[in-house]
């Protein structure tokens, strides 16, 4: 589905230095997987999703969706941010609703889809808040669903519960499970939490600091549909935890994630 | 059932009027100067005024200028203010320009304005348009500059062409800052107005204040402040209702009442 080919991007610095920030990438991502990019922050794994979502063109290789060269973003890739990005001044139903209607969707089709979402996201009777009048969780789950509701192919999460509390987060990996379950998209996941990517995801790809690099391609063999508290208890969980904290520590990586 | 706090928010303002009146009547009578007149003379010379068929012509002819200049540099300022916030080249390009016209008082052009064009509508009409213009340029860039680039990155994945995010989500995005320099482009284009009128005296609200000047009517000078003044005041509690149901999704939770609104 995704082709990522000898990807390497620069940025320019503020004191006009190049500086390298991922180097030399090459990555598959098949259809229907679950794919977490890990690394400590500052190796470039946003960067990369960028990339994938059209956002950031690369300095050099390219990168591919079902064949054809990314050239910008387009609705077949759907990003959720850890910013939110929600538009402020439409409520949760229209902000919901503003793919969908960019899309050419009727409005009462639009409407009822985006309701639906709405419930599915666990935000049923929020329909008409501002996002100024949400928490934090509440607000990724309307990106969440503001997302969903265009069907993207691929979703693109960049670090999407990185600015929650622990409770909420642990909450949202549920419910993210729960609904990728439903018709399992293409998800590519950004995170520098180990325990997240391994409850989450498929494969794990590692990445090292600075310049960011692939370190290690991690499949992670765990049954589905999971459920957390179960899998805690998973010694083969628990496994592909401390594993991969002991790579990150081998390499001496300053502030292997935590 | 209205409760003694809102009670005395609501009423502040008046009271504020009442007090800055007050202080003026005592003043006036204790200076006891034939050009200060005492703050009930002045508000006597009001009903004269406004009941003047000359005076209401002439008061009509300035905020139609008014309202032509405020209106016109507005379509063009919101425009050029999110196109120079969004885009490099633009910015580069009119910034060093307004930085130069920035410091200059308007009305101090107004003298050149009629060598080119005469005393006319048009001279006044457009000092008032630059008067009005900088401050709406001003924080229509600032908050197209601060629009999040994810929010726009959300609009691009959604099939939003460069032209469609400029309209749908820039403006909305920089609505509040926009309206907060249009709301200080209105109180300038009030003030633009009147100076533009007392230098080239022909018609409107700064004619009879300027002519009563010179022909040392006080009331009446202090009459026309008053009712410029409440024009000012009327007209930006206008425009604050309008600001406040456009951008109710920006406002925070317990404000600071800045109006008479």
């Amino acid at each position: 589905m995704i082709e990522i080919d000898h990807v390497s991007q620069t940025f320019q610095t503020s004191s006009r230095q190049d500086h390298l920030a991922l180097s030399d990438i090459s990555l598959k991502i098949e259809d229907r997987a679950f794919v977490s990019i890990l690394g400590p922050s500052g190796c470039g794994k946003s960067t990369l999703l960028y990339i994938v979502g059209g956002f950031v063109n690369p300095t050099q290789g390219t990168a591919r969706m079902k064949g054809k060269v990314i050239r910008g973003p387009g609705p077949d890739r759907g990003p959720v941010f850890q910013e939110f990005a929600l538009f402020p001044w439409k409520s949760v139903l229209g902000n919901v609703m503003y793919g969908p209607r960019q899309q050419g969707v009727k409005h009462a089709e639009a409407d009822a889809q985006s309701r639906a979402l709405i419930e599915m996201v666990g935000l049923r009777g929020f329909e008409d808040f501002y996002p100024k009048e949400l928490s934090g969780g509440m607000k990724q789950r309307v990106a969440l669903a503001r997302t969903l509701a265009y069907h993207p192919e691929v979703l693109l999460m960049d670090e999407p519960f990185g600015a929650l509390d622990a409770h909420t987060r642990t909450r949202l990996q549920n419910d993210l499970l729960n609904i990728w379950e439903r018709d399992r998209k293409t998800v590519l996941f950004v995170t520098h939490s180990v325990d997240e990517a391994v409850f989450l995801s498929d494969k794990v790809v590692m990445m090292t600091r600075s310049p960011g690099r692939i370190r290690e391609i991690v499949d992670i063999n765990l049954p589905r549909p999971r459920r957390r508290t179960d899998l805690l208890l998973d010694p083969r969980y628990q496994k592909y935890v401390v594993d991969i904290e002991r790579m990150f520590d081998d390499t001496g990586e300053p502030g292997a994630p935590s | 059932m209205i409760s003694a706090r809102t009670l005395v928010a609501r009423a502040a303002p008046w009271l504020a009027c009442l007090g800055l009146l007050a202080v003026w009547q005592v003043g006036a009578l204790a200076l006891k100067n034939d050009s200060f007149p005492t703050a009930l003379q002045a508000l006597r010379a009001v009903p004269a005024i406004v009941s003047d068929k000359e005076a209401i012509i002439n008061i009509l002819a300035s905020l139609r200028r008014m309202s032509i200049g405020f209106g016109a540099a507005v379509l063009v300022s919101i425009p050029l203010g999110l196109l120079m916030g969004r885009n490099r080249a633009v910015a580069s390009f009119f910034n060093p320009l307004l930085m130069v016209v920035y410091p200059v008082p308007k009305a101090a052009l107004m003298p050149i304005i009629m060598l080119w064009i005469g005393v006319g509508d048009l001279s006044k009409t457009l000092v008032i348009f630059l008067g009005v213009s900088l401050p709406v340029i001003y924080h229509s860039f600032e908050g197209a500059r601060a629009v999040e680039e994810k929010m726009l990155w959300s609009g691009a994945a959604m099939g939003l062409s460069a032209a469609e995010r400029m309209l749908r989500i820039v403006l909305p995005a920089a609505l509040p800052e926009i309206l907060t320099g249009c709301r200080t482009g209105l109180v300038l284009a009030l003030i633009t107005m009147v100076t533009s009128e007392m230098i080239a005296r022909q018609s409107g609200a700064g004619n009879i204040l300027f002519n009563a000047l010179d022909m040392g009517e006080y009331e009446i000078v202090y009459a026309m402040i008053i009712i410029i003044g409440a024009m000012g005041i009327c007209f930006d509690a206008m425009f604050e209702l309008m600001r406040a149901r456009l951008v109710r999704w920006s406002e925070p939770q317990f404000d600071i009442p800045l109006s008479f609104s």
